[in-house]
């Protein structure tokens, strides 16, 4: 049985091949804490949705071993499937009102009348569906429709919730209001697997990504600690306040030349700019160089890497 | 109280279809056609002689429109296997709080509900229209059993096409191309007499809903026999058969189309 001890989502090695020839999950393996929010990022087809679709018990794992909260998905999908709430990428809805999508769930979760009531109309307000409340789900737009999707899994209680791709179609400022009210619930104990397209959403909520890229595991950890390990080259581009001679455009060409970890450069009359990934070095040479030269900085650039960088990176290799 | 998983199942399925569409088509078409046929059809043909017995048309027409009540009622659950799968329902419900059977058993018995709830409704509109029946017990509880077969018959046939079928297009196809088959090429609308083409004769026949408009209108107005017997025994075995397929065929069931 469950106890505090264990964490939320445990995978070990998870092997799924539908064929018995290709792998989709190809050894899996990594652990969410409880109430950590965890991104799986990774291509179509990578094995985010084979994942995730073991994880909730609609497909059994071929080999290794899955849990929720110390519970095996393949010994006990039925109580696993009682502590967790599931946002799907595609549409799920009954064709009946935005408030009766909400009844229903309510009713088919076991979840009190009252309470159902109470968060119905905390949920259409926090969600902005207060204009389309009385309206059939096949009335609404897309973003409108994302909403109540995400809205309505918050209808019941739960241990462990998976989201996948869940703010597509939605407006910034939603998308912004749902990640920090899904950030919240994180904050109260939930526990949250969320995938997603947009890198810079996994950034902005999850404690931890993980890569995945042909069924594996290929980079995990914080967005920071990837965007160190992992990111791409840096751009630095340093502006002078006047212009080079061309004696001093060959010493910062050789000063470049000099510096391990550069991997391209161009001195121009008034710019300086170089990539690679000691950066810092290399801008500590070149400032050191401009004062000894008398030349005065106009401006210092230096492009970090994104989480964007990182997975383009980290799936390219 | 806790409610079972199916029963929730089933008022979900039961609050999903009472929307004016499904109702015009379970309740208004019928009625209509017990109305508009029953009444029109009564002006050119006076009586119905068969069984030994001459009964007006609308007397005839009512049990073989409580009859389609099973077809209807089995098309609408057996087609929310469909439409759950189209909209992302069926995935979504089994990553909730259930299990496979206990969808499959809320099919059924909102299926039953809609069936016997609508023919229900379809005997009170053929009495006010053409006066009360010879019910009995026995009569009742034949009416009850063919209905309920029947019902689980057409609901598992359409839960194999649900699960068989692909595109939408082909499923509305297969849909109306029985509707139209199974209804009007059966015993619920017109007796089979030694006037019957041979061709038109064998589709009534081999189709199960005139097996069950027979049985109805047995139980309705022509009294129990021998042969009502049999002919339930026809609906029965044909729904065992059809609800080992489609039980065969939805253990594997994909979630999406």
């Amino acid at each position: 049985m469950s106890s505090e001890a264990d964490p939320a989502i445990l995978v070990e090695n998870l092997i799924k091949s539908y064929d018995g020839r290709k792998n989709a999950v190809d050894g899996l393996s990594f652990r969410v804490d409880r109430g950590e929010i965890y991104g799986l990022l990774g291509k179509n087809g990578a094995g985010k949705s084979t994942t995730i679709k073991v994880l909730t018990t609609l497909v059994p794992p071929t080999s290794g071993k899955v849990s929720i909260s110390g519970i095996d998905v393949v010994k006990r999908p039925n109580l696993i499937r009682k502590i967790i709430g599931v946002v799907q990428q595609e549409e799920a809805f009954d064709f009946t009102t935005v408030e009766q999508n909400f009844r229903i769930y309510g009713m088919l979760w076991e979840v009190p009348r009252e309470t159902v009531k109470a968060r119905t109309e905390e949920l259409i307000e926090l969600f902005n569906l207060s204009e389309v409340r009385r309206k059939r789900v096949f009335e609404l737009s897309g973003g409108q429709k994302k909403r109540l999707q995400v809205a309505r899994e918050f209808i019941h209680d739960m241990e462990v919730l998976f989201l996948d791709e869940p703010t597509v179609g939605m407006d910034p400022i939603m998308r912004r209001s749902v990640l920090d009210f899904i950030s919240d619930k994180a904050k109260q104990g939930l526990t949250i697997l969320f995938t997603t397209q947009i890198l810079e959403e996994a950034d902005y909520i999850c404690r931890r990504v993980g890569i995945i890229d042909r069924g594996k595991l290929v980079a995990e950890g914080s967005s920071d600690e990837l965007k160190n390990r992992y990111g791409s080259s840096k751009k630095l581009s340093v502006k002078t306040s006047r212009d080079l001679t061309s004696n001093e455009m060959d010493e910062f060409r050789g000063l470049m030349n000099s510096i391990d970890g550069i991997d391209d450069f161009n001195v121009g009359h008034n710019e300086i700019w170089a990539m690679g990934k000691q950066m810092n070095r290399a801008m500590n040479e070149i400032m050191r160089k401009m004062a000894s030269l008398s030349i005065d900085v106009e401006q210092v650039n230096m492009d970090t890497p994104s989480l964007d960088d990182v997975f383009l990176d980290v799936v390219k290799r | 109280m806790r409610i079972p998983a199916f029963i929730r199942l089933t008022i979900r399925n039961v609050r999903v279809n009472t929307d004016p569409g499904t109702m015009l088509f379970m309740l208004g078409l019928p009625a209509l056609y017990l109305v508009v046929l029953g009444i029109m059809f009564q002006g050119i043909i006076p009586s119905i002689d068969i069984h030994n017995s001459s009964i007006s048309y609308t007397k005839f027409l009512a049990p073989g429109i409580v009859g389609m009540q099973a077809f209807t009622a089995g098309n609408i659950g057996g087609g929310m296997l469909w439409s759950d799968r189209r909209w992302g329902m069926f995935e979504q419900l089994l990553v909730g709080p259930f299990r496979r059977s206990e969808y499959l058993l809320g099919i059924m018995v909102v299926s039953i509900i809609f069936s016997l709830g609508g023919s229900a409704i379809m005997i009170a509109l053929a009495i006010s229209i053409s006066g009360s029946f010879a019910f009995s017990a026995v009569s009742v509880g034949y009416l009850i059993l063919i209905l309920v077969a029947g019902t689980i018959f057409f609901s598992c046939l359409f839960l194999i096409i649900s699960i068989l079928v692909r595109t939408m297009q082909a499923y509305n196809t297969i849909t109306i191309f029985l509707f139209f088959t199974l209804d009007f090429a059966s015993t619920a609308f017109y007796p089979l007499t030694s006037e019957t083409p041979f061709a038109l004769r064998a589709v009534s026949d081999i189709n199960p809903l005139s097996y069950v408009a027979n049985v109805v209108r047995d139980a309705m107005v022509y009294g129990i026999s021998t042969q009502t017997g049999y002919q339930t025994l026809i609906v029965l075995l044909l729904m065992f058969v059809f609800f080992g397929i489609s039980l065969y065929l939805y253990r594997n069931v994909q979630t999406g189309l």
